[in-house]
């Protein structure tokens, strides 16, 4: 996905569609309220894009409904338009899960905040899609308790985003991704239908279908309502910051690390670029060296002093330079900030970037980085990495500057070599970011057509019309076999505006 | 019925390709819900290969027939194991524990098998083979077929291989009882100790509980443990319960009392998973009326209660999804018919 630091200019994927009758804006208008329907051109800007802010396509109709019901009604005047539908949390989203299709009804939940439910005896919460991530820990926190997903962006991402993502963070090594903390869901169906899959009561008999609702990226229905479960807060945390000459033997320190059956809470990886980066966002006093590590280990407070040492210990002999160990909690707080900002902090050194977001066996880490650095010789440009090196979830930034189109299109084709570098290596397209728009052409190099086909079986069980976010995922739309009823096309699909599947 | 036992899974493909008849997909027999004969059996036991192990990833590839012992065996060469712990381990298979979620008291820190599971191949009913997840702990590129398989009781496609993350062994485990307790209360208090069991069961018979406790880890914060539950005894982590009937329940974890009060007719040997919610009875024969009343009496709790060929009445509001799934992957229905919700 492609970043732009501010103030830059480059080429914009840019798509139009007519404006859609009025008619049918009043219709939205009457059922969620005319303060909360959009179809003005600058109202639409606003939602052109998400975090992959190069792609940018106009909707035709933002709506912003603030129940279930309202979800429902909105759902149901759009497919008897025949119009698709996109749905949208905060926007925060690297893949273009959130990108409008041309004249498309985007539905955004920002509206829908409220917690509904904090049960702490039996650890599950219950909120509509549009809290925002951290906002869940800051309400429970006070109680010692925390929800343990925890995106880079989690000041500002959605629940809702993150289930349609299964989003991760750095602390997923230890504790799992979203689909490990969600526990049921209510959805509403491309028909209006209102389902409850799951819940905080475990194993109801049926398919796993939360499981597979999370991470759908949109594509199964709209999520309205999520039960979370929520943990106690772990006695203690340990944190360390190790230097080495190169990420060669900050690899092998993660190596040893994993291989002593100590399981960190979060272990993350920079290299030189990036620390520089970090630095010139943050202020951290971090030293210019060939690659960092950043490692948490939590837990009861006597086994944290002891997998602390054993890890510092492993990292020493696999070649660090220097271990830093946070005096105080302001101290650690501020190790954290430096490396969750430094995506954005990338963009103090370079014009423009690209981050990737590949995954690939850990034992491989230095040997894919190695690799990478030759694909940014062969292509003339710089690569900062900043990663979680525990799953071995890399996150190249690519840098370049977009006023010079060649070096764009250079940075691209590298950005795509890299992918396939991760899938060489027997790993994936993507760790947490999501396919979204970004991704789908790779889907079809990670998976086979049956495989693909396969999945696609699950979107026709819960969307035969294929209305919900078409065009992301899957590089091929699937027909699906049953018909659920009479549809009619509407007019900017005829004119090839807009498109389903 | 004719048993057929391919020998790879090219063949078990060829097999189901065929098509035209009701297949019932056999691993070790451990969790099978009784149902209609089909045409025929498709066992998994010579599927019996770990496909490939890494031990520095902690990612290992296997074959639906193998055993969980046969695995753990495996793993343990190298100081580590797949952290689930389901019933008769030494006949239980892989396929037939993700086929039927099959859990044990791990289950309290490591989650049930959709939580390990990371990747999956499948065979679907007419012989297409597709595979979902990944090589790797962590990706989200397309839908996640392999949590659609856990669970689903052989009723969307074959399970040829599963792939999980697997965890280093523990260095200390020590296991502690309290006798007549509380199982509520003692998780309220762990958790205001910010004690971290890798296991935590209540044993109940007549009304009555008995909580275990295991932990697991270094031997520093195992010992730091200990110490902070002193008046508890030491013990032996109790043996699974041996009942021919097994019946699976759940309800709220603060619901343990009524749980063991609408239990208490089946005259069963109740395990709960007090920190979930999630439970087993074991009895030698079950009375169908006691069955139904405690079904009734769970369900008014919000939980559900059901033994092998009884599910109970379905989630009403999920009902017509599941039957969706079923009918897209399975349009024929001949994939273990009438065992499942479906």
């Amino acid at each position: 996905m492609k970043q732009e630091t501010p103030g830059a200019t480059q080429a914009e994927h840019k798509e139009k569609a007519r404006p859609l009758p009025q008619e049918l804006i009043a219709r939205f208008a009457a059922a969620i309220g005319e303060g909360y329907t959009f179809c003005k051109p600058e109202q639409l800007r606003t939602y052109e894009s998400d975090g992959l802010a190069s792609f940018r396509v106009t909707p035709g109709v933002v709506v912003l409904p603030s129940t279930t019901e309202e979800v429902v009604a909105c759902v149901k005047i759009a497919r008897q338009a025949g119009l698709p539908i996109v749905a949208r949390g905060s926007g925060t989203g690297l893949s273009g899960g959130a990108l409008p299709l041309p004249g498309c009804v985007l539905i955004g939940l920002s509206r829908m905040r409220k917690i509904l439910e904090v049960d702490y005896d039996n650890a599950f919460m219950r909120v509509q899609p549009g809290v925002i991530n951290l906002d869940v820990s800051k309400h429970i926190g006070p109680k010692g308790w925390y929800y343990a997903p925890d995106p880079s962006s989690q000041s500002v991402c959605s629940i809702g985003g993150n289930v349609a993502e299964n989003s991760g963070g750095a602390h997923c090594l230890k504790y799992g991704f979203t689909v490990n903390h969600v526990l049921g869901l209510r959805m509403v169906l491309q028909d209006g239908r209102v389902v409850d899959l799951g819940g905080p009561v475990p194993d109801q008999p049926g398919y796993d279908l939360t499981g597979v609702v999370v991470g759908s990226e949109g594509l199964l229905g709209i999520v309205t309502e999520v039960v979370l479960r929520i943990l106690r807060k772990p006695e203690a945390t340990r944190t360390f910051f190790a230097t080495f000459p190169s990420t060669t033997e900050a690899g092998n320190a993660v190596s040893a690390i994993i291989a002593s059956g100590i399981v960190p809470a979060a272990i993350e990886m920079m290299d030189t670029l990036a620390i520089v980066a970090a630095k010139a966002a943050t202020g951290v006093d971090w030293p210019e060296v060939g690659a960092a590590l950043l490692m948490d280990v939590d837990g009861l407070a006597a086994e944290c002093e002891h997998t602390s040492g054993n890890a510092i210990e492993l990292a020493r002999k696999a070649g660090a330079l220097e271990i830093r160990v946070p005096r105080d909690a302001a101290e650690r707080e501020l190790m954290w900030k430096g490396r969750k900002s430094a995506f954005a902090a990338v963009g103090r050194i370079a014009r423009n970037y690209l981050v990737q977001d590949g995954v690939i066996p850990r034992s491989q880490i230095a040997r894919v980085l190695q690799e990478i650095t030759a694909l940014g010789q062969r292509y003339g440009l710089r690569v900062a990495n900043v990663f979680h090196a525990g799953d071995g979830n890399l996150h190249p930034l690519v840098l370049f500057d977009g006023r010079d189109p060649d070096e764009e299109r250079r940075a691209e084709e590298m950005s795509a070599e890299i992918l396939r570098t991760c899938l060489r290596y027997g790993g994936s397209i993507t760790g947490e970011h999501g396919v979204g728009a970004d991704k789908a052409p790779f889907m079809a190099e990670m998976f086979t057509p049956q495989d693909l086909e396969t999945m696609q079986l699950v979107r026709c069980a819960f969307d035969p019309t294929q209305g919900f976010n078409p065009g992301k995922v899957f590089p091929t739309p699937r027909l699906c076999g049953d018909k659920p009823g009479p549809y009619t096309p509407h007019p900017t699909e005829l004119s090839g505006e807009a498109w389903r599947g | 019925m004719a048993r057929l036992t391919p020998a790879s899974i090219e063949e078990a493909q060829a097999l189901l390709a065929e098509g035209g008849r009701s297949v019932l997909f056999v691993g070790g027999g451990t969790a099978m819900p009784p149902g209609p004969a089909t045409d025929v059996e498709i066992s998994t036991s010579r599927l019996n290969r770990i496909v490939e192990y890494a031990p520095a990833d902690q990612v290992v590839v296997v074959e639906s027939g193998v055993t969980l012992a046969q695995l753990q065996g495996e793993l343990t060469k190298n100081g580590q194991r797949l952290a689930i712990d389901p019933p008769q381990p030494e006949k239980a298979t892989i396929g037939g524990i993700v086929a039927a979620n099959s859990f044990g008291p791990l289950r309290t820190r490591y989650g049930p098998v959709r939580d390990l599971i990371i990747g999956v191949s499948v065979v679907r009913a007419d012989g297409t083979r597709a595979k979902g997840g990944g090589k790797v702990v962590k990706t989200v590129a397309g839908f996640d077929l392999p949590k659609l398989m856990c669970g689903s009781y052989g009723t969307l496609a074959f399970i040829a291989t599963a792939t999980f993350r697997v965890h280093p062994l523990p260095e200390q485990t020590l296991s502690l009882r309290a006798r007549g307790a509380d199982p509520v209360e003692l998780v309220r208090r762990i958790r205001a100790q910010q004690l971290e069991p890798a296991a935590m069961l209540a044993l109940g018979e007549g009304g009555r509980w008995d909580v275990y406790f295991r932990f697991e880890g270094f031997g520093a914060g195992v010992r730091a443990q200990r110490e902070k539950l002193r008046e508890l005894e030491e013990c032996d982590w109790p043996a699974p319960a041996s009942g021919a009937v097994r019946i699976r329940f759940a309800a709220l974890p603060t619901q343990a009392a009524e749980v063991a009060k609408a239990l208490a007719p089946l005259r069963a040997r109740i395990e709960w998973l007090p920190t979930l919610g999630a439970g087993w009875g074991s009895c030698d024969a079950v009375d169908p009326v006691a069955l139904q009343g405690a079904r009734r009496a769970l369900m008014a709790l919000g939980g559900w209660l059901v033994v092998p060929g009884d599910w109970g009445p379905p989630p009403a509001s999920a009902l017509e999804v599941n039957r969706s799934v079923k009918q897209q992957f399975d349009p024929a229905n001949v994939l273990a018919p009438g065992r499942f919700i479906v």
